[in-house]
């Protein structure tokens, strides 16, 4: 294994020291463990606050996140591991000016059962809780299984549509039904070529042939639905359209948001390359991509490959998109 | 079930003070069980159990207790357990203080049959969010044989009772050790885990031994 990093388990601890210091002015560390990320400014007024968690390995997600028209604070796991209970309640008090608090994280066994007992915790305190979960991934489960699906790079939109709601000053219900509309609406798959090294165990996520890859893997290396030869750009651009589209709709006249995400080493040119492909089919179908995101939103370290994500927006998704946001990793002006 | 009208025995009431010595001996049980631990979930998982509920009993010791109210303690341990970071073990533990927490609700003393309906509250809190059900091979399975021979048992004294507990978690562990895991990490390697013991079933027998 070569991984830049000093001892595997301060490996979190030193990214997220070292994170702070770059962007002092808009991330501050919190808690005894130092594992919750929050904005280094409350909101001027009171508005609901966005929290959400999970393991470390995917950055932007889920702490890179935080900041204006996005979210409010981030409870932090270890590589590929969920963040404590403890974690998640002081993300959600740190991020509650009054109005409630929305988790929305990704639809994970572990994360979902913090993440309630959080909750369970926070309103014996009187805190207003909702929660809604992420699970965009086509490749997960059936779609008789949605329930099922775990969360992928289709969180980021998520995000995005319910810091803006917020950032709009509506009430927690509001805010929750726009980003349960965001996150119902979202739909990802995504293709491995390599794994990744998780610093703790210093083992491969997954052992593939060198001239494989595998079709619908998830973000931690869950199993996906087949394994073969590599395949032109286009025709893996295809076959992600082919999973997605049965379950978007998209016609003449739809406008759709596009991401197209590395998983961490697949670099910008050949993620432009499946942006191509999917530019032009959607075109063939009348259909308009909308603010389309091509880069590294949504990783597993450093694995290659790339996930396909599709949200169709009516107007008010449209408007919580193209709202304006500012965190570390994107700004949306 | 059997039981017994609820029973105001003096013998079998266990107060605050009575509690908090029994928790004490519950940390002391779950450190020196660390290594037995982690050595029994690195067959079948990442073999960080022990490890984890030692830092459950670490916070829980570090933890400040009401003076006499009950479910204030339980509250407390709940909260403790949900600063251990690792295995989901300390949050099924503390999914289950928080229901034991909520079944008693405030009052100075436990008998049996509040024993009884608090371990069937957690065993209902896990189940619905862990996920498992009674035969997965989990800790259910043993907080299922606790409370039924708590419920059943003729004798009504805290000697008697314990003696009944240790037993049902033993037995509890006889049922269960030649069927596989169904859930969980361990799922993966079910039939790996035919004829070994399930760690946090064995964590359950450790704990009920500590009282």
């Amino acid at each position: 294994m070569k991984k830049i990093l000093n001892r595997p388990e301060a490996y979190v601890d030193e990214m997220l020291e070292g994170l702070v210091a770059a962007h002092p002015e808009a991330l501050r560390r919190l808690g005894d463990d130092g594992r919750v990320i929050a904005r280094a400014r409350p909101a001027a007024t009171p508005k609901v606050g966005i929290v959400t968690g999970g393991g470390s390995g995917h950055l932007p997600v889920f702490l890179g996140y935080v900041g204006e028209g996005l979210l409010d604070a981030c409870a932090v796991g270890n590589v590929f591991a969920g963040p404590r209970v403890d974690d998640c309640q002081l993300a959600a008090r740190t991020a509650d000016s009054g109005a409630g608090v929305l988790q929305l994280y990704g639809n994970y066994g572990g994360d979902r059962m913090n993440f309630d007992m959080a909750q369970e915790f926070l309103e014996m305190d009187g805190l207003e809780v909702e929660s809604v979960r992420v699970a965009d991934d086509v490749a997960s489960a059936p779609v008789a299984e949605k329930a099922k699906r775990r969360g992928v790079a289709g969180m980021v939109f998520a995000f995005k549509a319910a810091g803006a709601r917020a950032a709009e000053g509506v009430t927690l219900a509001e805010v929750a039904s726009s980003a349960r509309k965001a996150a119902g609406a979202c739909r990802s798959i995504g293709v491995a070529l390599t794994p990744c090294v998780v610093p703790e165990s210093g083992k491969p996520s997954f052992t593939i042939a060198d001239d494989e890859i595998e079709f619908g893997m998830g973000i931690h290396g869950e199993p996906g639905i087949w394994r073969g030869p590599m395949k032109p750009a286009d025709a893996l651009a295809q076959e992600m359209l082919d999973r997605l589209l049965p379950e978007v709709e998209l016609g003449r006249g739809s406008r759709v948001a596009v991401l197209v995400n590395s998983l961490g080493a697949t670099p910008h040119e050949e993620l432009y390359l499946l942006y191509r492909h999917v530019a032009r089919a959607l075109a063939a179908r009348g259909a308009t991509p909308v603010m389309p995101l091509v880069g590294r939103y949504a990783t597993s370290m450093e694995m290659a490959g790339a996930s396909l994500t599709l949200m169709p927006l009516d107007s008010e998704l449209e408007r919580l998109l193209k709202a304006p946001a500012d965190c570390p990793f994107w700004r949306v002006a | 079930m059997n039981a017994p009208a609820r029973s105001i025995i003096a013998g079998s009431a266990v107060d605050a003070a009575m509690l908090r010595a029994a928790l004490a001996r519950w940390c002391d049980a779950l450190d020196a069980a660390v290594p037995e631990l982690n050595a029994l979930d690195a067959r079948l998982g990442d073999g960080d159990l022990g490890t984890t509920l030692g830092k459950c009993a670490a916070n829980v010791r570090a933890s400040s207790f009401a003076a006499d109210d009950i479910a204030a303690i339980f509250k407390a341990c709940a909260q403790a357990c949900a600063k251990a970071s690792g295995s989901s073990f300390g949050t099924l533990l503390a999914i289950g203080f928080l229901a034991v927490a909520k079944s008693v609700g405030p009052r100075q003393t436990l008998d049996r049959d509040l024993i009884v309906e608090a371990l069937q509250a957690a065993q209902q809190a896990l189940a619905a969010r862990g996920g498992a059900t009674v035969g997965d091979k989990t800790m259910l399975d043993s907080l299922q044989a606790l409370a039924d021979a708590l419920g059943a048992a003729q004798a009504d004294d805290l000697a008697s009772l314990k003696q009944v507990a240790r037993m049902a978690t033993r037995q509890a562990l006889d049922a269960m050790r030649e069927r596989p895991n169904r859930i969980g990490r361990a799922r993966m390697f079910a039939d790996a885990s035919v004829g070994l013991d399930d760690p946090g079933m064995v964590a359950v027998h450790r704990m009920v031994q500590a009282l």
